[in-house]
């Protein structure tokens, strides 16, 4: 892998870490140059070793060992150069170790600062080109469905129009079928408009439920049938202060991650909603009925919840989860952006995200947000489940996944 | 009878709104952009502007700045496909801001219509 598209930063272990036997034998090759450098008469033998440790040094950073190796491997070979010479104190071959150590850390160095421009630009480039996609996809949608309007705005109207006139004619019922299809037309190019991202961020108070509901509704359509997609919401409301696009974009983006960690035949993503931090009086767990007060406000919290029974992740991988460009997909499919995106929009809304993963097992994503004050309506009973045949969870939420 | 100008460039689009508008026992005029609206408007006064927004040659906003300038003081309302779009320019939300009558996205109903117009046309 060449470095600038390996994820590691420069002075991180090399993810093919070298063997300790190739790291010996940098250490006997350093220990060998060293001997020649030292105690060789002829220059022309000097100078090459020189050379050899300045190859040595680039060497060293193409595979990435991290510079307390580097110091290691020094000590190594200094230790079996005194080892070899006993007769030969320190300061008096000083002069011509010194040689050889720096060209050693010079070329190390030199590469060094070439593998980290050579990253930040890779990396820049990767954020601009995605950036620009970003913006012709947005540019692209909002036109696309611009061009739809106009067009669902004649149909419509003149389905109206001939309404008029056939009255209850026969085949006048099919009028009410192109007009309903053409509503359906126009609430996907709102959604379109939604997901281009062509909104100025607005925060108003918003009910994650129905849009946690309409986003699965819409990728319901492009996952696998083989996963199951189920929200369960555990209060019939949950409002927050946010820009609704963005909680798709949060939900969606998690979703799809799980989808790619799921690999086994029966799939399940389970999307929570639920409240926490709440007195609910009465013991009425299912908060049917509950006001907050003032006081209490600050505690409440949404808690969204994106659950999988995929692959799960190492302890690496979720310690940089969030890493921008961090990503394990395979390239070409997976921008490293998404996570890193999520953390900041749940930052910005002054909430928490958080994350559970058992290798094997799956993954939970948890995301806590500052729940609007606000008074439930008794009655309205969820979980609301998208897919009929996982209704299996009447209540609260319940956690089914062992982790 | 009331007398409304419809400037939209989509034709097919034009022809349904002025069949609408008839329908409804209004008078109807129609420019296909703002060139030709402003051209028209120079020897009609329609009660009432209904104008797209994006369209090739002098979009709305530029018939809305000129109509702003010469205080006609006829009310419009601003037709548009897009929402809020990258390109600010073009949008519902800019025409508000400039002081239109009133804003219908496309597509709309004949009742959402009603209620725009109803609005609109009130003195």
């Amino acid at each position: 892998m060449p470095p600038c598209c390996s994820t590691g930063m420069p002075d991180a272990p090399a993810q093919d870490a070298l063997t300790q036997a190739e790291l010996d034998s940098l250490a006997v090759r350093y220990a060998r140059l060293l001997h020649r450098a030292v105690l060789d008469d002829d220059p022309l033998v000097v100078e090459t070793a020189l050379a050899e440790a300045a190859e040595l040094g680039r060497e060293m950073m193409r595979a990435e060992i991290p510079l307390e190796e580097v110091s290691e491997i020094h000590h190594e070979a200094l230790v079996a150069f005194a080892e070899a010479h006993p007769q030969l104190t320190l300061p008096s071959v000083a002069h011509r170790i010194t040689a050889p150590l720096m060209e050693a850390y010079m070329a190390y160095s030199l590469s060094f600062r070439e593998q980290l421009e050579h990253r930040t630009n890779a990396i820049l480039n990767a954020r601009i080109d995605q950036l620009r996609r970003l913006e012709s996809i947005g540019t692209l949608a909002a036109g696309v469905a611009h061009e739809f309007n106009n067009i669902l705005g004649s149909i419509i109207g003149f389905s109206e129009l001939l309404t008029d006139e056939v009255e209850s004619a026969p085949g006048s019922q099919y009028l009410q079928h192109i007009l309903q299809s053409s509503f359906r037309a126009r609430d996907l190019t709102a959604r379109l408009l939604t997901f281009a991202r062509d909104m100025p961020e607005v925060q108003e108070p918003v009910d994650v439920v129905p849009v946690a509901a309409e986003t699965l509704e819409l990728l319901r359509a492009t996952l696998p049938v083989s996963i199951r997609l189920v929200l369960e919401a555990a209060v019939p409301q949950a409002w927050i202060m946010a820009d609704a696009s963005q909680i798709q974009q949060i939900v969606m983006n998690l979703c799809i991650n799980a989808a790619d960690a799921i690999q086994v035949r029966d799939g399940r993503i389970q999307v929570g909603i639920e409240q926490i931090g709440i007195e609910t009086p009465m013991g009425n767990a299912r908060g049917e009925h509950w006001t907050d007060s003032p006081n209490d406000a600050p505690k409440t919290r949404v808690r969204l919840s994106v659950a999988d029974n995929g692959e799960g992740m190492s302890a690496e991988t979720r310690a940089r989860i969030f890493d921008p460009f961090f990503t394990t997909k395979a390239p070409g499919k997976g921008t490293g952006l998404g996570l890193s995106v999520i953390h900041g929009l749940v930052t910005s809304m002054g909430g928490t995200i958080s994350l559970e993963s058992t290798p094997g097992l799956g993954t939970r994503f948890r995301i806590d947000l500052p729940a609007l004050a606000g008074t439930l309506e008794p009655g309205a009973q969820h979980p609301a489940t998208l897919d009929e045949n996982a209704r299996e969870a009447p209540g609260p939420a319940t956690e089914t996944h062992h982790r | 009878m009331k007398t409304i100008l419809i400037v939209d460039d989509d034709e097919l689009f034009r022809t349904m709104l002025e069949a609408m508008l008839r329908k409804e026992g209004y008078q109807v005029l129609t420019a296909s952009n703002g060139t030709e609206a402003q051209a028209r408007l120079e020897s009609i006064s329609p009660d009432l502007i209904m104008t797209d927004i994006l369209m090739p040659e002098g979009d709305g906003i530029e018939l809305i700045t000129a109509l702003n300038r010469q205080q006609r003081g006829i009310p419009i309302v601003a037709m548009s496909g897009g929402r809020r779009s990258i390109s600010l320019e073009f949008n519902l939300e800019s025409a508000a801001l400039m002081g239109v009558k009133a804003t219908l996205p496309k597509p709309f109903t004949r009742e959402n219509l009603r209620q725009v117009l109803a609005d609109a046309l009130q003195g």
